[in-house]
């Protein structure tokens, strides 16, 4: 019990730095701690790729509104899928520590953050779909009001999402 | 957050699910009674663009052995040739000998959306998957007799490279390839052509080649070939410099092959013919899709000597697609509406005039369309051989069905019609390139 203390001590001042937060989860926690112990990097490391792609295809996308030149609206919805599938498994992360960390579900931070993740995979979604269609109006007007509204809500729920860990400590607290 | 903050965001989301899943599902299809689009004014609903297009292909069963497809009273459908590979048009030699065109789609089109990779998996049923048997070439079927039943076949024509239309002209036989007119000397009665061909002309090619069958017919004085070259695309989505010379008719001089356009706008024209009352030439084309099960109807048309007939910037005329920019007004206003529609999504790809027929006397004035059959609506539509009646030139009645029970009472496919042709005793001939097989429709009486 000492050695958890004294482990839980050190937490409290480094436990706003992500690298010292996955430390002291691995010798201090227990069963639930322990699964978003191994969640957390992986959020934060995955959780960059959709933010990068969607804001991308809202640029390609802009690019393809100015020339009509077709090669852009094909990068937009590339960019789409890609950010798609690293944006369903960032929720996936989010959700299994939604749902293993009470304290996590606690924050209205963090129901901030999940729900802007569940928005943007569902907007993108919606947005692969009109992407799919043939042609300009894969991208005008619905496509591109789509990428945009999704690259804002990305961005802000990635800035949540990592003011979370480095601001507010997320999960570093006692239960 | 409180409880009723979370119950509401949960019925939100819900209710954004539940509308999701109407969108992309199709709650509804609301596509009207193909008969209302048949003739010269077709009903042309307003369009409507989706987040999932429908997708229905007939899943192909095959012909059993003792089953054929269903022919009206006074007519007779028998298989002249089966276990063919993938047979799309016909060609009938002057001494009656009939060349099958075995052929499959190149298949270069790179992969540039995730779309593709879907939609080719849908194709896949369409066409009951790939096999490795050989095809790609020209075989002979030569009945002398008359009987329907051919006393000799063989390979005409070998390695050919996605070869669809045919055209003979005294003794130079032409063969359109996907990316070339060929021509290879031909003397009557040989049931074989092992000399190479001759490049006459290239014709827009691989590597996208969207449209890959290209339909040929020479003049009446034999001076001129028409070839049909397909779009690059359903529309555009290739890109605008993907379509160079493309979604039209050429004309190719035959002494030269030196060639021009000789009517565009046309997306994918196939089964040219000629009119045999007023020697215009004829085309069945397939319009666009993805914007409605009842948009764009196919249509049946003569071909305006420089005639531009829509595609893709618009459809029937003056109807805008707005899935095209730039926008041409300049070529929208000159869009000429084609003479016949056919009804949505039926895929005509077959075309004969019935003049010579030796099918009763109904028969006699008009033409058969070959079609192959729908993917763009749930309620299939096409997979059937109709006849069209002609007077003075110009279809004069309802589409009449000839040869149908390509589909089962499943909505299985057993097989699908494409090209058509006369044989010397004025029968009907289909090619099924589903069931494999070459259909000989004759009259009853005889």
């Amino acid at each position: 019990m000492n050695a958890i203390a004294a482990e839980a001590n050190i937490r409290t001042p480094t436990g706003r730095d992500g690298l010292s937060l996955v430390k002291v989860e691995r010798t201090t926690l227990g069963v639930s701690s322990t699964v978003w112990m191994v969640k957390a990097p992986i959020h934060a490391m995955l959780v960059s790729f959709p933010v990068v792609c969607f804001i991308g295809a809202l640029v390609t996308d802009l690019t393809y509104w100015s020339s009509a030149e077709i090669m852009w609206a094909d990068f937009s919805i590339w960019l789409i899928t890609a950010g798609l599938v690293f944006s369903g498994f960032a929720t996936l992360v989010s959700l299994i520590r939604f749902v293993g960390d009470r304290t996590f579900r606690t924050r209205t931070a963090v129901w901030l953050h999940l729900s802007g993740d569940l928005l943007v995979f569902v907007l993108s979604l919606w947005n692969a779909f009109v992407h799919s269609r043939d042609a300009w109006t894969s991208v005008v007007p619905t496509g591109l009001a789509l990428s945009a509204m999704v690259a804002v809500i990305a961005l802000c729920t990635g800035w949540l999402g990592l003011a979370l860990i480095y601001l507010q400590s997320a999960g570093v607290s006692e239960r | 957050m409180t409880p009723v903050r979370h119950r509401s965001m949960r019925y939100s989301t819900l209710l954004l699910l539940l509308s999701l899943a109407c969108a992309f599902g199709g709650c509804s299809d609301n596509a009207a009674d193909p008969s209302t689009q048949i003739g010269a004014n077709p009903r042309l609903p307003e369009l409507q663009q989706y987040l999932l297009p429908p997708i229905h292909v007939a899943p192909v069963v095959g012909w059993k052995e003792t089953e054929t497809p269903t022919v009206p009273a006074g007519l007779r459908v028998q298989a002249m040739a089966t276990g063919l590979e993938h047979p799309r048009s016909l060609y009938v030699l002057p001494n009656g000998d009939i060349l099958v065109v075995e052929s499959k789609s190149p298949g270069t089109e790179p992969v540039r959306r995730p779309k593709q990779i879907i939609m080719h998996w849908v194709e896949s049923f369409a066409t009951g998957g790939s096999s490795n048997r050989p095809t790609n070439r020209i075989t002979l079927l030569r009945d002398a007799d008359g009987d329907g039943v051919p006393e000799v076949r063989s390979v005409f024509l070998d390695n050919l490279n996605s070869p669809f239309g045919v055209a003979l002209v005294g003794n130079d036989l032409y063969v359109a390839h996907t990316d070339a007119i060929v021509r290879y000397p031909y003397t009557a009665g040989v049931t074989k052509i092992a000399a190479p061909g001759t490049i006459l002309t290239p014709l827009p090619g691989g590597p996208i080649n969207h449209h890959w069958t290209k339909s040929l017919v020479a003049s009446r004085d034999g001076s001129l070939l028409y070839v049909g070259v397909g779009s690059n695309s359903n529309i555009t989505e290739n890109g605008m410099s993907a379509e160079k010379d493309r979604a039209a008719i050429w004309e190719v001089e035959r002494s030269t092959g030196r060639s021009r356009i000789f009517a565009s706008g046309l997306r994918n024209p196939n089964g040219l013919s000629w009119e045999p009352q007023t020697s215009a030439l004829w085309t069945v084309v397939n319009e666009r899709d993805e914007i409605g099960p009842d948009l764009v109807p196919d249509y049946l048309t003569s071909v305006k000597d420089g005639g531009f007939y829509g595609w893709p910037y618009s459809y029937y005329g003056p109807h805008l697609d707005p899935r095209v920019q730039p926008q041409r007004p300049d070529l929208v206003a000159k869009a000429l509406v084609p003479d016949y529609s056919l009804s949505s999504h039926v895929a005509p790809l077959g075309l004969v005039f019935s003049a010579g027929s030796s099918l009763p006397e109904a028969y006699r004035a008009g033409a058969f369309v070959g079609e192959h059959g729908s993917w763009n609506r749930k309620e299939l539509n096409g997979y059937k051989v109709v006849f069209i009646p002609f007077a003075e030139g110009r279809p004069s009645g309802d589409a009449q069905d000839v040869v149908t029970g390509f589909l089962n009472a499943n909505s299985k496919a057993r097989g699908r019609p494409v090209g058509l042709a006369l044989d010397k005793t004025g029968a009907l001939l289909v090619a099924d390139d589903v069931g494999n097989t070459i259909w000989r429709v004759t009259s009853a009486s005889r």
